[in-house]
């Protein structure tokens, strides 16, 4: 039995807007940041889907530059999670803001 | 199966010379123990300079497979970006030699960002736009976080982070969707429009999603709460380089892929593109000057300020949809980017070189206070005329070079029928010189208040200062040059 490509395309979707709705409402910093690679692996699996529905190569490549892409923004992303988190010692987001109107 | 060329890999040295300068500089803190770093930031004028001149020569054309676009357009893009650099790099040298805080990584991650907003100019694929930003953004957050024990940096590169990762994010999956409906992530095969019948709502769910994503990245409203917050915390000079540098290149890959955009889904001035465009351009200006009047600290104003001109540049990106004046409009979008970067990269100077110089992790919640600049015309004539001259200029008022650019932009929106929008850009412009002129009114007519600090002075920010004023003068009184340039660059452009 195969299963259709659009069922993959909506699991993408779905994903995607886990990443999304988590991103607007969830206060840990972590969390917030593994929805935000969440939503990175969402398009990661549409360029897949769609190359293969295309019989093409290039959505196949693309997912290697994202990966690549996702691991060098991991490192900054976390190295700066830590900068918060020693000026802080908190990881939630309602208290980190001194930067306010 | 594409071959690369030696023109492909000529067509890339202005990226090439500011990426390996930064890797010189990152080699140069390994080997050379060395406590004097003062010659970092020249070299990293040097770079930017060769960069510029490198992207001058360039033989125009597409290469890597139409997957970039080496041409006058991205020359353009890349010496506005060079100047940028180098007018930062000397401001930042003075201001990171006040704290004590000078490392080549500093420059070195400059050059990388520098490099990846040349990088943006030159994509005409979403993929290497993709990939640019990346480039640019890493280099900024870390930027960013600089003076990384001090609370405000920290978190402004935190929030600074998040959202720039969202956007990158909403950016990738719109190319998905792109690359589903068109099977390519070249713009020239999107403005080619969707493969199959059906695929023409995929295609502007993923335009929209890109779409939004670079309205982040230039700080268009409503996509703009995180910028104030980022460029209050952020070290001053990298705020500087963030303004003008990372809006260039975004408003770069903005207007290339709008154009892409607006031939996919039909052209026509009827379609729903243009009219989110325009609501986008219109809450910008709006918002981005409201917000700026009640503004006590210079350095936030200066924030909301930004998003404001973002607004007008929409408005030109906006009126570039039309065929008819579409090249008048982006000469204008690409004078005004060159004439903001000049401007806002000398205030943000001024600002820094003011601001207090607290200890990391105790920073004076009015570092930035308007108080602070009062009776500098006394205190620091030459540095209060320099800052009355970047107000002029933000303001639009002649004969400086925001007068130009702003004049440039709204008569290309007349020009497209724009008229309502032309004219809410004008009034908010009249709206913005009452903050801008009550920087000045500080400077002239108040006291200064006792034992205020001189602020730092240093050759090296006279010198940028000199640079930045000369040029927001220059591109004023004598705009023909540099305009006739952007007229060249924006002729390219289909």
């Amino acid at each position: 039995m195969t299963i259709s490509a659009n069922w993959y395309l909506l699991l993408a979707a779905v994903l995607f807007c886990f990443g999304l709705v988590g991103v607007v409402s969830r206060r840990n910093i972590l969390v917030v940041f593994m929805c935000v690679e969440l939503m990175l692996n969402a398009a990661n699996l549409t360029f897949l889907t769609f190359a293969r529905q295309q019989g093409t190569m290039n959505g196949h490549a693309i997912a290697f530059f994202v990966i690549a892409v996702a691991a060098a923004e991991a490192a900054v992303g976390l190295a700066i999670v830590i900068a918060v988190f020693r000026t802080r010692g908190t990881l939630w987001m309602d208290e980190v803001s001194t930067l306010k109107n | 199966m594409p071959t690369v060329s030696s023109q492909d890999v000529l067509a890339l040295a202005p990226v090439a010379i500011l990426a390996l300068g930064g890797i010189a500089l990152l080699l140069s803190e390994v080997f050379l123990t060395s406590g004097k770093r003062g010659y970092q930031a020249f070299l990293t004028v040097l770079f930017a300079a060769t960069a510029g001149l490198t992207a001058f020569g360039a033989t125009p054309g597409k290469v890597f497979a139409g997957q970039a676009t080496a041409d006058a357009f991205s020359a353009f893009v890349t010496i506005t970006v060079s100047f940028g650099l180098a007018l930062a790099a000397l401001v930042s040298a003075s201001w990171l030699d006040a704290r004590g805080a000078e490392r080549g990584e500093f420059y070195a991650l400059s050059l990388f960002a520098a490099s990846g907003m040349s990088l943006l100019g030159m994509a005409s694929d979403l993929l290497v736009a993709f990939v640019a930003i990346e480039i640019m953004s890493l280099s900024t957050y870390a930027l960013a976080a600089w003076m990384r024990r001090g609370k405000k940096p920290a978190e402004a590169a935190f929030k600074y982070f998040i959202l720039g990762a969202f956007s990158s994010a909403l950016l990738l999956y719109g190319t998905s969707l792109v690359f589903g409906a068109t099977g390519s992530t070249l713009l020239s095969d999107v403005a080619r429009g969707p493969l199959q019948a059906g695929g023409s709502a995929l295609l502007s769910a993923g335009l929209v999603l890109v779409a939004a994503g670079l309205a982040f990245k230039v700080a268009a409203v409503p996509f703009h709460v995180w910028t104030p917050d980022v460029y209050e915390g952020a070290p001053t000079p990298v705020t500087a380089f963030m303004a003008a540098g990372v809006k260039t290149a975004a408003f770069a890959i903005l207007a290339r892929t709008v154009l892409a955009a607006y031939a996919a889904t039909g052209g026509a001035a009827d379609s729903a593109f243009p009219r989110v465009l325009a609501v986008l351009a219109l809450l910008t200006m709006l918002v981005g000057n409201l917000f700026a009047v009640p503004q006590r600290s210079v350095k936030r104003m200066l924030a909301y300020s930004s998003i404001a001109h973002a607004g007008y540049l929409l408005l030109g990106v906006l009126a570039a949809g039309l065929p008819a004046v579409r090249e008048r409009a982006l000469s204008g979008v690409l004078f005004y980017l060159a004439s903001y970067t000049a401007s806002a990269i000398g205030a943000f100077a001024v600002v820094g070189a003011l601001e207090s110089n607290g200890q990391p992790g105790d920073e004076p919640a009015d570092a930035w206070d308007l108080e602070r600049l009062a009776g500098l015309s006394r205190r620091r004539p030459l540095l209060a005329f320099a800052m009355t001259v970047f107000m002029l200029s933000l303001a639009g008022v002649p004969p400086t070079a925001g007068f130009v650019a702003k004049l440039l932009v709204f008569q290309a929106a007349v020009g497209a029928q724009y008229l309502a929008l032309a004219v809410v850009g004008v009034l908010t412009s009249a709206l913005g010189a009452y903050y801008y002129l009550r920087v000045v009114v500080y400077m002239y007519m108040r006291p200064a208040a006792e034992g205020e600090p001189a602020g730092v002075t240093s050759p090296v920010l006279s010198v940028a200062l000199a640079v930045a004023v000369a040029a927001v003068v220059v591109l004023g009184i004598g705009s023909e040059p540099v305009a006739s340039l952007a007229r060249a660059a924006a002729a390219v452009v289909r």
